[in-house]
């Protein structure tokens, strides 16, 4: 029974509960400033709070609280990817996905539905097999099924598309959805309850380094000194590391989604398939969201296009025939940092205190957990790389020893 | 659906395209730092403006380079390679000492 | 009086009271003519409840009789989400209510309304998790409530497609403004495409009234279709709507099952405006509707919409309105007026002559109804005090319908979509739309111009602007002259038992919108996603102005400050059939694709093409691949290996061409002789293999994989546009045909038909390459060792393929020639441990790791690639590929099974088969380096968790020493 409800019905005027403080002005320091409010800019926050006792943090956001990728995102939870770097990460912050909504006290409307991932070719089947595999080394659940087994699952799919029929499918119980937004606003509510300070519209326009070390902060509503500093701004990771001088492997391309009208619903499972660059899965609230591939060239953009729509859907409808009739209601585009081996930027930079959480791609929400613990644990420990991230280092291109996830991402987010 | 002006086959819809890439200059292979060659090979300018790059025009197999302004899309121009690349290129072997006398 | 009957003609337009039609709704029988839209039918007929909200399951009757709200949501037979009131009513449809338990007109959910109070904004991020694990108790019971209507899953497609126009300018929107600009671009020779969503032309002209005498949208509309209809230059499509803008004037026009893509020079948007609802309890009743909805009830469907109306107006459109309801019997109780003053003062007078009571600076503070809230029966009337403020006392009428009007708002959509910014005007209590694109422009009301004659003013002023861009002569620019505001400022009236709906779609009250601002969602994009509104099938068409007026008020803050949502295509709802058109899903075949089908072959997909697995029944897959591989081994046998990629290279820097794109050195290879030819990107990795063959001094064919050869081609292209050396590089993938004639009797079938050739072991060693004549046919014949037997690689104009194929069969006939498919292959080259690209190699894979330096031309200046391997070299090798075996009768691991290194892993199975030949199971592996010696086991974790040791073993498997390939 949620009787956390009944406060709202009983009394008169009922208590407004305030999730994020209003506006306030920049102090002239902070131990911490977090540029980038998304999803991960704010987690960090809060496990610093919480979990390290260190609460004089801003955190420097240039428009609104999550409006980024966060906001635009497909939300798919999963960590059925390919190497053991990668799996052990993102295992960890499925893990910690499951327990979010008590942990900082919000509903993020968790739904563990499970993600299919459809093979038609040999290939894939191979590569699916080796990814199961690792997923369980790491204590996932994942595992190979039949097309038997595929129709039980998910009795509307269409097994035969096309020329490419289904030959098997990779089945990851622990895949997950939520609401994205809410995971951005539970944070960020339970940081600021801490202390943490979170600034709209405050955006940094420089970043004052000395000896090799950054010291301040100039933004748009003045200049901050700090102790150290995280990025965290999707879409805008290489533009922030030039003001610090810093180059890094990442190329920005929009990420194009788009929706239905809600439906009563029919679809339990996130489904995607690679050969067909298709991914489709129901939202609780009853739409149908669909992803693909990247965009085809760099922008800078969330426009939409109309040729990148017709040949998603024309899959969609191959995989999901009587989805003809559903009526798209909306689409939209965020903008991602891809990196050579679609795996992040995570831990130290060139600066001194300047500390990196780039190169999230396609992969950044379902790590926003970990991300901020680990990122966290960073900062608090004031530079030591924690095991976890370690492989994730930006200087791991000039030693050519990338952690290589392309196989595992493209088309399944 | 966006148009690019082809030099070679005139505006043409972008779907008859393939991005090939920012345009950059290769530090000599032979005789630059293993730094160098590793920032050549993965770092990218990656910036939010006009950007020179490669686009391969798919049938007729053309490639040439465009000025384009990567927040608005905004194609400057197209031009071809040989306005950069107006001689041929050879590779020299890293450089060995002369021996005097 | 029977509320069947229709009103008498001119009323209308669109009906044919000639042709009635039956159908049901809700289970019962309806009826209506040809013409009308369900919504209308169902009007007509009387039946005015239509659906339940979302949350609430409050009734539902029209809004806005144009589709652009969701109160008219039904249920069809094979779809759902249908708008009724744009939906054809048709003789013989089945229309149901949706989201309702029960009935439509006794919904058990309707009690949710009651418990509102328990539902503030946002509640369920409050709630439904504690403790641990009680969200996925609640969570599939909120799902069950979640969404409208029900997908039928046994749907399949029936036939849509798309079609190309190309057009001076595009027109969107058949109202004055457009027929205006559409004949003022077309006669002055522009090719001009007008585009409506109503199946007439006309828009405001067809249901408004713009005059006292009511007589000048009739006759405006008449005087510009005669122009339009025939013109030369005009195309228009009715029952057409463009659903978005994309780059350069790309629109989206869907017209019943096609989509039409439209490439625009310049485009025109007059849209007009969204009629704006006021923001007062229960203005969700059926029966409270637009102003314009009850005009078009009237004029297009000769539905009389009430007996006695009340008319909430913050403009003196409200007061045009009053007139046609009276004059089509309505009775009018009252035009209540938000403003001090109407601004034209005749038409005060006006109305006074007609007896109709007018209420100045009032407003509607509640709708009324009976128990069951079935429809509106009264209205409270209060006088405005201040703003969203009203006085204590008010005055009670009764009435059947009650519009309601607050102003308009652009149809911003399209131009918002193509970066169109929206700015609010003070003044005038609107929204103003600038920094259109070049070659996008806006006129009409979606202009801000809402007086007749300036709308045509605007549209001409478009006209000219277009026309000057196309370069044709462009009329004189228009006068303007000034008109009154039509917006009133804060039409928003809050209740303290809340029911004052700002969006319809989502059951969003004033309340919810201010406390989600008191929540510290202060930015209109919060207060969007936390409370929803906005993202319902509206879309915040009529939920978007008084959002932006509530959050600016309530964060201080101005509107143009605050905003609205982002707008994003499509405009509207637009189905997955229409997107997707015609499904398209071209593979490819050899030109012996038939040869295979006839021989029985199991095909399977090899990147975009088709090709032979084996021949023979997939649940005979083990034999047939055994057998022939035997057959190969033994005997003779002969595969299609036409997929392969084959890239001709020609001039005086041919050899230097492949001395840079390749790893091995080939400007000393001799004319006549093969080498293998292994290619490395740029970051050192192994990305293609195939076989590099000297034709001539200037003259190299280089055969690459299948799915690689395409891309290797354009970088080739790519980088010679920089290197600029005197080659050519031509694709002759589809141009050749080939085969791979393998197995110890190949030289006698091949001796057979090609004569012209000396194929002796002394005259055509391996790894030669010879031109002659096979079966009459000009071949390339390249002496190859992939499956490790004598071989031949016969390349041919693809158009002889089948002759090829035919001779070969025919002259093995007697040596007993088989055919063999990729499967065997892989088995077969799997037993001399030859790597396959992409299988035995990955993204990371470089030469040293699959011990390929013998392939490096290390004394070359540069190869692509080579300073990135010199890096990976000096570093210590992680991993490497290895060849392993187990005993027959282990468990087998299969492809993607991992190698461990104790509770690490460290590798993976890449490929790994049973060969008969050997009589064990062989496979290629990555190991830890330290675990890679020929004679030490690694452990591999196979099929239910258990583990087997490999036993390491030196390549290849079979026949060390090469002799059989080289013979």
């Amino acid at each position: 029974m949620p009787f956390a409800l009944l406060k709202y019905g009983l009394s008169a005027d009922y208590p407004v509960e305030v999730d994020l403080p209003p506006p306030c002005d920049l102090k002239p320091r902070y131990d911490v400033v977090i540029i980038g409010g998304g999803g991960h800019g704010v987690a960090i926050a809060y496990y610093l709070a919480k979990y390290h006792g260190i609460t004089n943090v801003a955190v420097l956001e240039k428009a609104y609280l999550g409006g980024g990728n966060t906001a635009r995102n497909t939300a798919v939870i999963r960590s059925n990817y390919l190497t053991s770097e990668g799996v052990r990460f993102y295992a960890e912050s499925v893990r910690m996905f499951q327990n979010l909504s008590n942990e900082f006290d919000f509903n993020i409307m968790y739904s563990e539905r499970g993600q299919l991932t459809l093979a038609h070719t040999d290939a894939t089947v191979r590569a699916f097999r080796q990814r199961a595999e690792v997923n369980r080394h790491f204590g996932g659940r994942t595992e190979m099924i039949d097309r038997q087994q595929i129709r039980e699952l998910v009795p509307s799919l269409n097994l035969d598309p096309g020329h490419l029929p289904v030959l098997a499918g990779l089945w990851h119980i622990d895949g997950a959805t939520a609401r994205h937004d809410a995971v951005a606003w539970g944070y960020a509510k339970q940081a600021a309850k801490r202390g943490v300070e979170i600034h709209h519209l405050t955006e940094v326009q420089d970043l004052l380094i000395r000896n090799g070390r950054i010291e301040a902060v100039k933004t748009n509503r003045g200049t901050v000194q700090c102790g150290c500093v995280v990025q965290a701004v999707a879409g805008a990771s290489s533009l922030l590391m030039a003001k610090a001088g810093i180059r890094a492997p990442i190329h920005t391309y929009p990420l194009q989604a788009m929706v239905t009208q809600p439906f009563k619903p029919f679809l339990d499972p996130l489904v995607s398939s690679s050969a067909l660059h298709c991914y489709v899965q129901q939202t609780s609230r009853g739409e149908i969201v669909f992803g693909g591939g990247s965009d085809p060239y760099p922008l800078y953009n969330t426009r939409s296009t109309l040729d990148l729509k017709e040949s998603l859907l024309a899959h969609a409808i191959e995989m999901f025939p009587f989805m003809a009739n559903a009526k798209l209601m909306r689409q939209w585009a965020g903008i991602t940092d891809m990196t050579p081996d679609y795996s992040p930027i995570m831990g130290l930079s060139p600066v001194h205190n300047y500390y990196l959480d780039a190169g999230w791609g396609t992969w950044g929400f379902k790590a926003t957990p970990i991300c901020g613990k680990t990122m966290a644990e960073l900062v608090a420990s004031g530079g030591k790389v924690p095991e976890l991230i370690a492989p994730f280092a930006l200087e791991r291109f000039s030693r050519f020893q990338q952690v290589n996830e392309m196989g595992a991402t493209a088309a399944s987010h | 659906m966006k148009i690019l002006t082809c030099p070679l086959n005139g505006p043409r819809n972008i779907s008859e395209f393939t991005y090939g890439g920012e345009f950059r200059h290769m530090p000599d292979p032979a005789n630059c730092s293993d730094a160098e060659w590793a920032d050549y090979v993965f770092n990218s300018d990656n910036l939010a403006g006009v950007v020179t790059e490669w686009w391969l025009h798919n049938a007729s197999s053309y490639w040439f380079l465009a000025e384009r302004h990567t927040v608005s899309d905004q194609v400057l121009r197209t031009f071809d390679p040989k306005e950069l690349f107006d001689r041929r290129v050879d590779f020299t072997p890293a450089a060995t000492p002369e021996i005097a006398g | 009086m029977n509320s069947h009957t229709r009103l008498p003609a001119p009323m209308g337009l669109l009906i044919d009271r000639e042709r009635p039609l039956h159908f049901q709704f809700d289970g019962q029988a309806c009826q209506g003519f040809a013409g009308d839209s369900i919504a209308s039918a169902l009007l007509g007929s009387g039946r005015w409840l239509l659906s339940r909200s979302f949350k609430y399951h409050r009734p539902r009757g029209p809004l806005s009789m144009a589709g652009q709200d969701a109160n008219t949501l039904v249920q069809l037979p094979d779809e759902p989400n249908v708008l009724a009131d744009l939906e054809a009513a048709r003789d013989g449809l089945v229309v149901e209510g949706q989201n309702f338990n029960g009935s439509l007109a006794h919904d058990r959910d309707a009690y949710l309304g009651k418990f509102s109070r328990f539902m503030p904004v946002g509640f369920y991020y409050r709630s439904f998790y504690k403790p641990k694990g009680m969200w996925k108790v609640w969570e599939p019971l909120i799902r069950k409530k979640a969404g409208l209507g029900v997908l039928d899953l046994g749907f399949r497609p029936q036939y849509y497609d798309k079609a190309y126009l190309f057009v001076d300018l595009a027109v969107i929107g058949a109202g004055p403004a457009g027929l205006r600009a559409a004949l003022d671009a077309a006669n002055a020779g522009a090719k001009v495409l007008l585009i409506e969503q109503q199946p007439v032309l006309g828009g405001s002209l067809t249901y408004a009234r713009f005059d006292i005498a009511g007589t000048r949208a009739t006759g405006l509309r008449q005087e510009l279709l005669a122009a339009v209809e025939g013109h030369p230059n005009i195309q228009v499509l009715l029952e057409a709507t463009c659903n978005g803008w994309f780059t350069d004037n790309y629109l989206p026009v869907i017209q019943h099952k096609r989509l039409y893509k439209v490439r625009a020079s310049r485009c025109l948007v007059a849209a007009g405006a969204f009629d704006q609802p006021v923001v007062f309890r229960n203005n969700d009743l059926p029966g409270v509707m637009l102003t314009s909805a009850a005009q078009r009830l009237m004029k297009l469907y000769a539905v009389k919409p009430g007996q006695r109306a009340v008319i909430l107006t913050g403009h003196d459109d409200g007061y045009l309105a009053a007139l046609d309801l009276q004059e089509q019997g309505v009775a009018v109780a009252a035009v209540v007026d938000m403003r001090a003053a109407p601004a034209d003062a005749a038409m005060a007078a006006e109305l006074k002559r007609r007896d109709i009571p007018v209420h100045l600076g009032s407003t509607v503070y509640e709708a009324l109804h009976e128990a069951g809230m079935r429809h509106v029966s009264g209205v409270d009337i209060r006088p405005i005090t201040g703003q969203g403020k009203v006085g204590p006392h008010g005055l009670r009428l009764a009435c059947d319908l009650l519009c309601m009007s607050a102003g308009y708002m652009p149809v911003y959509q399209l131009l918002c979509q193509a970066g169109g910014k929206l700015a609010y005007d003070v003044n005038r209590d609107e929204f103003a739309i600038s920094n259109l694109p070049a070659g996008l422009d806006i006129a009409g009301s979606v202009n801000g111009r809402h007086a007749l004659g300036n709308v045509l003013a605007d549209a001409t002023r478009g006209a000219a602007d277009a026309l000057a861009a196309l370069g044709l002569e462009a009329p004189v620019q228009p006068v303007f002259s000034a008109e009154a505001k039509v917006n009133f400022p804060w039409p928003i009236f809050p209740h303290p038992k809340g029911k004052d709906f700002v969006d319809f779609d989502e059951d969003l009250q004033v309340r919810d919108i201010v406390n989600a601002t008191r929540s510290g969602y202060r930015d209109v994009q919060l207060v969007k996603r936390f409370s929803t509104v906005g993202m319902g099938p509206s879309q915040g068409r009529h939920s978007a102005l008084p959002t932006a007026r509530l959050v600016a008020h309530a964060t201080g803050r101005s509107i143009s400050e605050t905003g609205v949502t982002t707008a994003r295509p499509p405009f509207q709802a637009e189905k997955l059939a229409h997107v997707a058109g015609r499904a398209f899903d071209p593979y490819r075949q050899t030109p012996m694709h038939r040869r295979h089908l006839e021989a029985g072959a199991k095909m399977m997909p090899a990147g975009l093409w088709q090709r032979p697995a084996y021949y023979g029944k997939p649940e005979e897959r083990e034999r047939c691949m055994q057998e022939e591989a035997r057959h190969v081994r033994e005997k003779v046998g002969l595969i299609d290996v036409s997929t392969l990629g084959g890239l001709d290279v020609r001039g005086p820097d041919a050899a230097e061409l492949l001395e840079r794109l390749y790893t091995f050195g080939f400007a000393k290879l001799a004319i006549g002789r093969t080498r293998y030819a292994l290619m490395t990107n740029e970051h050192g990795v192994v990305i293609d293999d195939g076989v590099c063959a000297r034709l001539g001094e200037q003259h190299f064919y280089v055969t690459a994989t299948t799915s690689g050869v395409d891309r290797i081609y354009q970088q080739m292209l790519k980088w010679n546009a920089q290197w600029r050396l005197d080659v050519d590089v031509t694709n002759v993938t589809a141009a050749l045909a080939a085969v791979n004639l393998a197995g110890p009797l190949s030289r006698q079938v091949l001796a057979k038909v090609c004569d012209d050739v000396d194929l002796s072991a002394e005259a055509f060693r391996y790894l030669g390459v010879r031109q002659g004549n096979v079966a009459g046919i000009a071949a390339r014949i390249l002496r190859v060792g992939f499956v490790g037997e004598l071989g031949y690689e016969v390349h041919v104009p693809a158009r002889h393929a089948e002759r090829l194929w035919d001779a070969l069969m025919q002259a093995g006939a007697g040596l007993g020639i088989r055919p063999f498919g990729v499967e065997t292959q892989r088995l077969l080259r799997l037993e001399k441990g030859h790597v396959i690209i992409s299988q035995d190699t990955d993204g990371m894979t470089h030469p040293a790791e699959i011990d390929m330096q013998w392939a490096m031309g290390r004394k070359k200046p540069f190869f692509v690639g080579k300073r990135s391997i010199e890096i990976l070299e000096a570093q210590p090798l992680k991993r490497k590929l290895v060849g392993f075996t187990l005993p027959k009768g282990s468990p087998q691991p299969l492809e993607g099974h991992l190698v461990l290194d104790g509770a690490d892993i460290s590798g993976n199975v890449t490929s790994c088969e049973y060969s008969q030949t050997l009589g064990q199971i062989i496979g290629l592996a990555y190991a830890g380096a330290h675990q890679a010696k020929p004679g030490m086991h690694i452990p591999i974790r196979v099929e239910g968790g258990k583990i087997v040791q490999a036993q390491v073993v030196k390549l290849p498997f079979y026949d060390p020493e090469n002799i059989r390939q080289e013979v």
